[in-house]
C-alpha cells in the first residue's frame, strides 16, 4: 500500500502496542519466512547465479531446505568462506564441486532475510492459467510488424502523423509500385520528376525521408501488409489474482496464541496469584518488555522504509527500467558525476517521448492505457509539447514537475552518488532495491547510519585498475602484506568522511 | 514558666487609639481583597462549561497531541529543471574566470558557481599581480545577495519601470543637448577601456559632456605628480619583489595605498634566502598593517612625515631644501646612507596626499635609479581627480550643470562637503544615480538606474598598462537591473548591446588578433604595453618649498585611514566585513579614534575591561575646522605617534543599509580638501563606548614558545637551537625532543594521505583574506556586535596579533624580579612603539588531540588523513572539548543563527542564504564547531582523482584559507606525498609547532618570523 504520510508515529505506536499485546511475536516469527519478500530478495541477490529449477552458475535451489539444515544454510549464505574455514565438510565438498569458485558473501542479510529467501525456495507457486486468446494473424503481417518497428517506427505511426505521415492503409492512397519506389529510394523518385513525390516532399518542408535500399521487395510487401492490417484487439483476460501464489500459511497465529497465553498468565499472576515472587518476576518482565519495545519504537523514528508517496506524475520505473530496460543512468545521468543522482529534467523525458506519445504495453485493471497516456500527457503539459503537430508550443511558459522526494538523507550526512556509482561500481539496486519492478518508487533501504556502516565494513575497496590506488595498494602490500581492504579499513567509517 | 513579656508587631500597637492596629488584629490585609469581583458571580461561574480540571485535561491532551503530531516528517519536494542547461550538473561546481572591479577593488578572480549561484570567490592563479583576493574581494560575493539591494529602477524615490525612466531621462537629455547645457558623468575609477569608450561615445552624442572621476580614497596627488613628470595620468608601478630596501613614508602599501595588490610582491623578499632578505622601514603616524610588518617603524605625526620626506631627500641628494626638524632626523640620516648604499635596489614610497610630496618621492626614486620604481607599465586602478570634483560641486551650486550621472561613487556620503553637494544637486535639472542600493546619493538624486552586481554584469578592466581583465556574468540578474554602460547606450540610441560593444572594442583595440574565447575563459589578457611617456623637467625645489608651505602643524594631527575590512565603505552592508576584526586593533563593528597611551593619559582617556572581559572606552568630540564629530570612541593604540590620532573612514553609512550595519561615525566629513591629514582638536566627553574586541590581551607575556621570531643576524649566524629550540622532555633521565615523547600510542598514518597546513609568519601580513574565505567556504555564521563583545565570536580562523613589551623574561632576570607580580604587570603593557607579530590560528588538528579524549559522546574524533573530525549531529554541547583545547579554537553555537530574527544577517533571508555552501552543513544551536581543514575540499579532490583513476596532484589539495592567501604564506598539502610542497617545507629549520611542549603533535605548523633589524 502506498501512504502519503511519511511516517506516522501514531500508527507506529498503535502497531507497537499491538505487538506488545502479541508479545513474543518477534521471537516466533523469526522462524518463518515471507514468500513475497523472499522472492524479491532472491531476484535481486541470488538470481544472477541461481535458478530454482536448474543449475546455473550455482546449484538449483528449489527445496534446498530439504537437502540442508536451516542453520547450515544461514551460515553458508552469510559467510561461506568462514564456514569453509571452520572445516565444515559439506561446505568444502560443495566448494570443490564447483571448481573452487566461491560464492559471494551476504553478511548484509538478516536472519529474517535468509528465512524469506528460503521460504521462497521451498514455496510451490501455483501455475497460473493465462487465458490469452491468441488472434490468428497472418505470418506476413507479423513479420511486417517487426520490420516496421525496426525501420519505420522512429518516424511513422499507423494512426497518427509523427515526423512522417500516418501509414495505416497507405496502400489505399498510393499504388504499390509507387510505394516500392519511394521506400527504396525516394530521392531518385523525386529526381525522376514524380509529381506526387515532390508534392509530399514539399508538404513536409523539404525534409527528405531516409532511403531504404536494403529492404527487399518482399520486405516492403510485408510492411505494407502490416500497414493495411486492421488489428483485432486481442482479448486478453488476465487473472485478477496476483501472478504469484499465496505465500505459505504463516505461523503468525502461533505467536498470537503464545502472546495471548503469556498475557493471560501475567494477568492471572496479578489478579489471582498470591505468590509474591511471581508478581515481582512478572513486573520485572513487564518493565523490561516495555523498555525493549519503547526503545524499539524510538529507534524507528525517522526511518522511512517503504515510504511511497503519490507523485505528481505516476512514473512507472517498471515500464521504463524493467520492461524497456532503459539504463538507470540514462535518466539519472548526474549519478556518475555528482553527489546527487539527479531527477531527470523534462527534456530528457522528451528524448523518447517526442515519438512515444501513447502507452502500448501490458495494462492492469486499475491502470489502463488511457491512464498511462494521461500520465505522458502531463509531461507534455509541463514542457509545452503539442503532440498532434509534433512541435513545441511557441511562447509556452514551462512548469517544472514538483516530484516528492522519496529518499531523504538527513542534511548532516554527506552522501555522494558518484563515489559509489563511478568509483566503487555499486549497482543502483544495492541501495534502491529492485526499482525495475516498482510501479511506483518506494524507499527500499533504511538509510540509517548503521545501514551505511554495515556495508562499509564488508565492502572491499576496488583498487585494481584505478590509478588513484596504485600507490596505496603498493604501500599496503609492502607494509602489511594485505591485498584487500574493506571500505571501513580505508577510513570509510570515520565520522568526518560523511559528516561535515 | 509563662513569661509576662509583651511582644508587639509595630510601634503603632503601643498606641491603643490607632484604628489600624485593631483592624490588623482582625484581618491579615488592611484593605479588602476583591475576591467577590471574580468569584462572587456564582451564576456565571457555575454556567461555565469548563471546570478547572477539564481545563487541565485539555491542556494535557493538546500538549501530547501536539508533540505526537510533530513527529510527522515533512513532505519534501524535489524539483528538477524543465530543460537542464548542458553545462550544469546538479551538485558539481562550475568555475568562471571574471574580474572584480567596483571602483575600489580590482582583482582577477575565479567564481565558484553551484547550480547557477555564485557562492565563492577564488583568486585567479593564472594572473600575476592582480590575481590575488583581499578580504573585501572575498566578501564581495555576499554583497550580490544583499537584501538591501534595490529591486528595480526608481524615479523620485518611487519604483518605476525602465521604459518610463528612459523616456523621461532621454527627453531631458535632449533638451539639455539642444540648450548646450553641461552634462557631467561622475564615476569612480573605471579602469575600463570599454566603459570609457561608451562614456566617450555618450559625450559625442550629447555634446557638452564631461567625465569626472572621483575616488573616495583618492590618489589624486600621486596622479598629478605622475602627470606632471611623465605626461600621463596614471600611477607608477612598484616592483617590490626586486627591492632590498623599502622606505615607506606614510604609505600603507599592504592596504589600500595606490590601489593595493602589492602584498604578494612585497612578501617575496621577506623570507631569508641564502642569508638575504629585504629590509622595510616605515615612517608613519597610525599603526597600519604595513607598519606592523615593517622591520623598523618610526612613529611621527603626519606633518613630520612631510618634513622627514624633505630631510630624506636632502640627505640622499645632497640638496638643502628648507624643512623642519623631526624626531626621526637621526634615523633618517642612517636611512639615507643605507639608501645610497643599496642604490637601485632601494625604493621610497610615500602616502602623503600632496602632489609636491609625490613629485619629491618620484624624484628621489629617480635619483636612486630605483629598479623597483617602474614607470613603464603604469597602473590605472586609481584615477580620481580632486580638483575636477571640487570644481564640479562649485559649478553645480552655481547652476552651471544641467545633468549629473553618478556611477560607482557615493558623493553624498563620502564628500567632505556632502551637504553642499546635496544642496547643489537641487540646482541640477537631471540627476541619475547608478547604484545597487538606495544609498545616500540615490536618495538625493531624481532617478536611480539600478545597476547589477559585478557578478551579474559584463565588463573589462585595464589594471595596468597591457594587463587586461574580463568580467562576465555568472548568474542571471536577480533583480530588474541594467548596467551603467547599457543605460548609456540605450539613452544615446545605440543599436548595440553592451556585450556586443565590449566584444567589438576588444577585437578592434585590445585582442590584437588574440582569441576572445580564450580571453573570456582565462578572464584575463596580456596585451601590448602601449604606454607612451613624455618626461618633463620639474622644479623639485619649488615643489619642496610649496610642500613646506602647505603643511600645517598642530598639537594634534588627524590621519584618516581605510580599514582592511570596510575600505571606503562601499560594502558596508556586508556582515562578513563588519564582523571581520581589524588586524591591528582586533575590533569589529566599529570605527574609533586611535590615540597613543601617553596622549590618552594626558587627556584623561581610558580603555578598560569590564567584568565579562569586554572592552569599554571613553568618548571624545573631534573638531576639524568647523566640522565636529561627536561621541567618537577612543581606542588606545600602541605605536600611534604621539600628537597624532587616527580615524577610519567607511563607517557611518546611513542609507540603503540594514540597521545592524549602520555602525561608527562618518569620518569622510573630516577629509577637508580631500586630504586625510588634518589638524584637529580633541575634547573629552562623558559617556562610555562599548567595543566589540576579540583579543583583549596585547602581549605574549613572556611565553616565547607561542610565537617565535628571530633576527636575520641570529638566523644566519647562530645554530638553529638558539632561535628555534624544540622543547625537551626528560625520558629515562635523558633530555629528549618533545616530538619524540609520546603519551599515546601512535597510529599508522603513513598510508594514504596525511594533511598538513604550514603557515609562514614571515610572509603572513595579517590581511585577513583567509578569515573571510573561511566564512564563505564553511557557512560560518555572523553573530553581531553584542555576541562578539561577550566573546561568542564564531570565526573558525582568527589572526592573533601580539605586541612586544618592554619587559621580557631576560630583563626580569637581570632586574631580579623574575616571576614577580611586578614583572607580569609590566609585561602586560605593550611598548610605546612595539614590534607586531601576526599569527593565524585555527584548529591545529592535533594527532594527539586533547579534545578527542574528553568528549563524552565521541563527537570529535581523529581521521587517518590527519584531520580532527567534528560530527555536529553527534555533539551534545558539553563544551568539554573547548575547555580542554590548548589553542582555544573551538566555537560553541550559543544560538540558532539561521532563521532567527535576533541575528538578522545573511542566514536570515532567502537572498542571503543563497551564498551558503551546499556541501557544508549549517550548524544548529548547542553544538561545537571548528575548522575542519576544509574536509569537504580534500574529499572532493580525492574523489575527482578516484573518478579519473589517477593520483591527486599536489596543487589540488587546498583549504579555503591557503587558496585565498595572497602571499602564499599558507601552504596546504599531503605530507605523505614526498614530492609535495608542504612535505618539503615541513623540514625547514624555521618550522615549529604551536605549544609543542604540550605534546599534541599538531598537523598545523608555523614558520617563524625573521626580522631584518640590523642597522646599516
Amino acid at each position: 500500500m502506498k501512504s502519503v504520510k511519511k511516517h506516522s508515529l501514531v500508527n507506529k505506536i498503535i502497531y507497537l502496542s499491538l505487538t506488545f499485546l502479541l508479545f513474543l511475536n518477534f521471537n516466533v516469527s523469526g522462524q518463518t519466512g515471507n514468500y513475497d519478500k523472499g522472492k524479491q530478495l532472491f531476484n535481486v541477490n541470488c538470481a544472477a547465479c541461481h535458478k530454482l529449477d536448474k543449475k546455473l552458475i550455482g546449484p538449483a535451489l528449489a527445496n534446498i531446505t530439504d537437502k540442508r539444515s536451516k542453520e547450515w544454510l544461514h551460515a553458508w549464505i552469510k559467510d561461506n568462506n568462514a564456514l569453509r574455514a571452520s572445516g565444515d565438510a559439506d561446505a568444502n565438498a560443495l566448494f570443490k564441486e564447483y571448481n573452487g569458485m566461491p560464492m559471494m558473501q551476504y553478511p548484509q542479510f538478516t536472519a529474517q532475510d535468509i528465512d524469506d529467501i528460503l521460504a521462497y525456495t521451498s514455496g510451490k507457486p501455483k501455475e497460473i492459467a493465462q487465458n490469452t486468446a491468441v488472434a490468428k494473424v497472418d505470418p506476413k503481417v507479423a513479420e511486417g510488424k517487426q520490420l516496421f518497428q525496426a525501420n519505420c517506427a522512429a518516424c511513422h505511426k499507423l494512426d497518427k502523423k509523427l515526423i512522417g505521415p500516418a501509414l495505416a492503409n497507405i496502400t489505399d492512397k498510393r499504388s504499390k509500385e509507387w510505394l516500392h519506389a519511394w521506400i527504396t529510394d525516394n530521392n531518385a523518385l523525386r529526381a525522376s520528376g514524380d509529381a506526387d513525390a515532390n508534392a509530399l516532399f514539399k508538404e513536409y518542408n523539404g525534409m527528405p525521408m531516409m532511403p531504404f535500399p536494403q529492404l527487399s521487395a518482399d520486405d516492403i510487401d510485408k510492411i505494407l501488409a502490416y500497414t493495411s492490417y486492421v488489428e483485432v484487439k486481442a482479448d486478453v483476460t488476465q487473472s485478477k489474482d496476483s501472478n504469484l501464489a499465496k505465500p505459505k500459511a504463516s505461523t503468525a497465529w502461533m505467536s498470537i496464541v503464545l502472546g495471548l497465553v503469556l498475557l493471560l498468565v501475567i494477568v492471572w499472576i496479578f489478579v489471582k496469584s498470591n505468590n509474591g515472587f511471581l508478581k515481582i518476576a512478572a513486573t520485572i518482565f513487564l518493565l523490561f518488555g516495555i523498555a525493549y519495545l519503547g526503545f524499539g519504537a524510538l529507534f524507528q523514528v525517522g526511518i522511512d522504509t517503504d515510504y511511497q508517496p503519490i507523485q505528481p506524475i505516476q512514473f512507472s520505473h517498471k515500464i521504463h527500467s524493467g520492461d524497456n530496460k532503459i539504463d538507470c543512468q540514462y535518466c539519472h545521468s548526474s549519478a556518475k558525476h555528482s553527489k546527487t543522482s539527479g531527477i531527470p529534467s523534462l527534456n530528457v523525458c522528451m528524448n523518447c517521448h517526442k515519438s512515444i506519445s501513447e502507452y502500448n504495453g501490458p495494462v492492469t485493471s486499475d491502470k489502463d492505457k488511457a491512464f498511462y497516456d494521461g500520465e505522458i500527457q502531463k509531461v507534455y503539459d509541463a514542457i509545452g509539447w503539442d503532440k498532434d503537430n509534433t512541435a513545441y508550443k511557441p511562447n509556452f511558459e514551462q512548469v517544472p514537475v514538483k516530484w516528492i522526494l522519496v529518499h531523504n538523507l538527513a542534511d548532516f550526512a554527506y552522501f555522494n552518488h558518484s563515489q559509489h556509482v563511478t568509483v566503487a561500481g555499486v549497482t543502483c539496486q544495492t541501495c534502491h532495491g529492485p526499482v525495475e519492478t516498482m510501479e511506483e518508487v518506494k524507499q527500499f533501504s533504511k538509510l540509517t547510519m548503521g545501514w551505511c556502516i554495515e556495508c562499509h565494513k564488508t565492502t572491499e575497496v576496488k583498487m585494481k585498475g584505478n590509478g588513484y590506488y596504485n600507490n596505496i595498494h603498493d604501500q599496503l602490500s609492502k607494509k602489511y602484506g594485505i591485498e584487500k581492504v574493506t571500505e571501513a579499513q580505508m577510513g570509510g567509517q570515520e565520522c568526518g568522511k560523511c559528516h561535515y | 514558666m509563662a513569661s509576662n513579656k509583651k511582644y508587639w508587631r509595630s510601634v503603632e500597637e503601643l498606641n491603643s487609639d490607632n484604628s489600624v492596629v485593631d483592624q490588623l488584629m482582625q484581618k491579615e490585609f488592611v484593605e479588602e481583597i476583591p475576591t467577590d469581583a471574580f468569584l462572587g458571580d456564582k451564576e456565571s461561574l457555575s454556567n461555565s462549561s469548563t471546570t478547572r480540571r477539564d481545563f487541565l485535561k485539555y491542556v494535557g491532551f493538546s500538549t501530547a497531541a501536539a508533540s505526537l503530531a510533530a513527529c510527522q516528517g515533512p513532505v519534501l519536494k524535489s524539483i528538477p529543471y524543465v530543460v537542464k542547461p548542458d553545462n550544469i550538473i546538479p551538485g558539481v561546481a562550475n568555475f568562471y574566470a571574471s574580474t572584480m572591479a567596483d571602483g575600489s577593488d580590482f582583482a582577477n578572480i575565479l567564481v565558484k558557481v553551484r547550480e547557477g549561484r555564485p557562492i565563492k570567490i577564488e583568486p585567479n592563479k593564472m594572473a600575476g599581480t592582480w590575481g590575488s583576493t583581499s578580504a573585501r574581494v572575498q566578501a564581495s560575493v555576499l554583497s550580490l545577495y544583499d537584501n538591501n539591494r534595490l529591486r528595480g529602477p526608481l524615479a523620485h524615490n518611487k519604483t518605476t519601470n525602465w521604459s518610463a525612466l528612459d523616456s523621461k531621462v532621454v527627453e531631458t537629455l535632449n533638451t539639455l543637448k539642444s540648450n548646450k547645457e553641461k552634462i557631467v558623468v561622475l564615476t569612480g575609477t573605471t579602469a575600463s577601456p570599454t566603459s570609457d569608450k561608451v562614456i566617450a561615445d555618450f559625450a559625442k552624442s550629447f555634446g557638452n559632456v564631461q567625465h569626472v572621476v572621483y575616488d573616495a580614497l583618492s590618489e589624486s596627488a600621486a596622479l598629478d605628480a605622475f602627470e606632471t613628470m611623465y605626461g600621463l595620468r596614471a600611477l607608477p608601478n612598484y616592483k617590490f619583489e626586486n627591492a632590498d630596501l623599502i622606505v615607506s613614508i606614510g604609505a600603507d602599501f599592504l592596504g589600500d595605498w595606490q590601489g593595493g595588490q602589492y602584498s604578494a610582491a612585497y612578501t617575496k623578499g621577506r623570507i631569508p634566502v641564502k642569508g638575504k632578505m629585504s629590509k622595510h622601514i616605515q615612517i608613519e603616524s597610525n599603526l597600519s598593517l604595513t607598519g606592523a610588518n615593517a622591520d623598523n617603524r618610526i612613529p611621527v605625526k603626519p606633518s613630520e612625515q612631510v618634513f622627514a620626506l624633505i630631510n630624506l631627500y636632502n640627505a640622499v641628494t645632497g640638496s638643502s631644501f628648507a624643512s623642519n626638524k623631526t624626531p626621526a632626523d637621526g634615523a633618517i640620516k642612517n636611512i639615507a646612507q643605507h639608501l645610497k648604499k643599496i642604490g637601485n635596489k632601494a625604493v621610497v614610497v610615500c602616502g602623503i596626499q600632496n602632489a609636491a610630496a609625490q613629485i619629491l618621492t618620484n624624484a628621489l626614486n629617480e635619483a636612486l635609479q630605483s629598479e623597483v620604481f617602474d614607470i613603464t607599465s603604469p597602473r590605472f586602478v586609481k584615477a580620481g581627480n580632486d580638483t575636477e570634483v571640487k570644481n564640479l560641486v562649485a559649478d553645480m551650486a552655481a547652476g552651471k550643470i544641467g545633468a549629473l550621472l553618478v556611477y560607482n561613487a557615493n558623493p553624498s556620503y563620502s564628500l567632505p562637503n556632502a551637504k553642499a553637494f546635496n544642496d547643489a544637486l537641487k540646482n541640477v535639472k537631471l540627476s541619475v544615480a547608478f547604484t545597487m542600493s538606495d544609498d545616500e546619493t540615490a536618495v538625493n538624486t531624481q532617478y536611480v538606474a539600478t545597476t547589477p552586481h559585478y557578478l551579474e554584469a559584463w565588463g573589462d578592466t585595464e589594471f595596468q598598462s597591457g594587463q587586461f581583465g574580463l568580467m562576465q556574468p555568472t548568474i542571471n540578474p536577480l533583480f530588474d537591473t541594467r548596467q551603467f554602460e547599457e543605460s548609456l547606450l540605450t539613452w544615446m540610441g545605440a543599436d548595440k548591446k553592451y556585450y556586443q560593444t565590449l566584444r567589438d572594442n576588444w577585437s578592434t583595440s585590445i585582442l590584437n588578433g588574440g582569441s576572445w574565447n580564450k580571453a573570456l575563459h582565462d578572464g584575463l589578457f596580456n596585451g601590448k604595453n602601449t604606454v607612451k611617456l613624455s618626461e618633463k623637467k620639474v622644479d623639485v625645489s619649488a615643489s619642496a618649498t610649496a610642500l613646506l608651505k602647505e603643511t600645517k602643524t598642530a598639537d594634534f594631527e588627524l590621519a584618516l585611514y581605510a580599514k582592511t575590512a570596510l575600505g571606503d565603505g562601499k560594502q558596508a552592508n556586508n556582515p562578513w566585513l563588519q564582523e571581520l576584526p581589524d588586524p591591528i586593533t582586533r575590533t569589529s563593528w566599529d570605527n574609533y579614534m586611535t590615540i597613543s597611551a601617553a596622549d590618552a593619559k594626558a587627556l584623561g582617556l581610558e580603555n578598560w575591561n569590564v567584568s565579562d572581559g569586554a572592552l569599554n572606552g571613553s568618548k571624545v568630540n573631534l573638531k576639524v575646522g568647523s566640522i565636529v564629530l561627536n561621541n567618537v570612541p577612543a581606542f588606545i593604540q600602541p605605536g600611534q605617534a604621539k600628537g597624532s590620532i587616527g580615524l577610519a573612514v567607511g563607517y557611518g553609512r546611513t542609507s540603503g543599509m540594514q540597521n545592524e550595519m549602520m555602525t561608527g561615525v562618518n569620518a569622510f566629513a573630516m577629509m577637508q580638501d580631500f586630504n586625510p591629514a588634518q589638524t584637529v582638536s580633541i575634547e573629552k566627553v562623558a559617556g562610555t563606548h562599548e567595543f566589540a574586541c576579540v583579543q583583549l590581551q596585547h602581549t605574549i607575556m613572556g611565553r616565547d614558545e607561542i610565537i617565535k621570531e628571530t633576527t636575520l643576524d641570529d638566523f644566519i649566524n647562530k645554530p638553529k637551537d638558539e632561535w628555534n629550540k624544540t622543547p625537551e622532555f626528560s625520558l629515562n633521565h635523558e633530555a629528549v625532543a618533545a616530538e619524540k615523547v609520546d603519551l599515546w600510542e601512535k597510529f599508522d598514518d603513513t598510508i594514504g594521505h596525511h594533511f598538513n597546513l604550514s603557515i609562514d609568519l614571515a610572509t603572513c601580513t595579517g590581511c585577513a583574506s583567509c578569515v573571510v574565505a573561511c566564512h564563505a567556504e564553511n557557512n560560518v555564521p555572523v553573530v553581531g556586535k553584542y555576541e562578539i563583545r561577550v566573546s561568542r565570536d564564531m570565526h573558525w580562523l582568527r589572526i592573533d596579533r601580539y605586541y612586544t613589551s618592554d619587559m621580557t623574561n631576560e630583563k626580569a632576570k637581570e632586574d631580579g624580579i623574575f616571576g614577580s607580580g611586578e614583572m607580569f604587570n609590566t609585561m602586560m603593557i605593550p611598548q610605546e612603539n612595539p614590534q607586531v607579530a601576526f599569527q593565524p590560528v585555527m584548529c591545529q588538528h592535533c594527532n594527539h588531540a586533547p579534545c578527542e579524549t574528553v568528549c563524552p559522546v565521541a563527537a570529535t574524533s581523529h581521521g587517518r588523513q590527519g584531520q580532527n573530525h567534528m560530527s555536529y549531529n553527534r555533539c551534545i554541547g558539553t563544551r568539554y572539548c573547548a575547555n580542554n583545547c590548548p589553542y582555544k579554537v573551538r566555537r560553541f553555537n550559543w544560538f540558532k543563527y539561521p532563521d532567527n530574527k535576533e541575528f538578522d544577517f545573511n542566514m536570515n533571508n532567502d537572498l542571503g542564504k543563497m551564498v551558503l555552501n551546499p556541501d557544508v552543513v549549517v550548524r544548529s544551536r548547542g553544538v561545537m564547531e571548528k575548522c575542519s581543514m576544509c574536509l569537504q575540499k580534500t574529499q572532493l579532490s580525492i574523489l575527482t582523482a578516484k573518478k579519473e583513476g589517477r593520483p591527486v596532484k599536489d596543487e589540488e589539495f587546498q583549504t579555503a584559507c591557503s587558496s585565498a592567501c595572497p602571499t602564499g604564506a599558507m601552504v596546504f598539502g599531503d605530507v605523505n606525498d614526498k614530492k609535495s610542497e608542504v612535505a618539503h617545507i615541513t623540514k625547514d629549520d624555521r618550522a615549529f609547532h604551536l605549544l609543542a611542549e604540550v605534546g599534541t603533535k599538531p598537523n598545523v605548523m608555523y614558520h617563524l618570523k625573521v626580522r631584518n633589524t640590523e642597522e646599516s
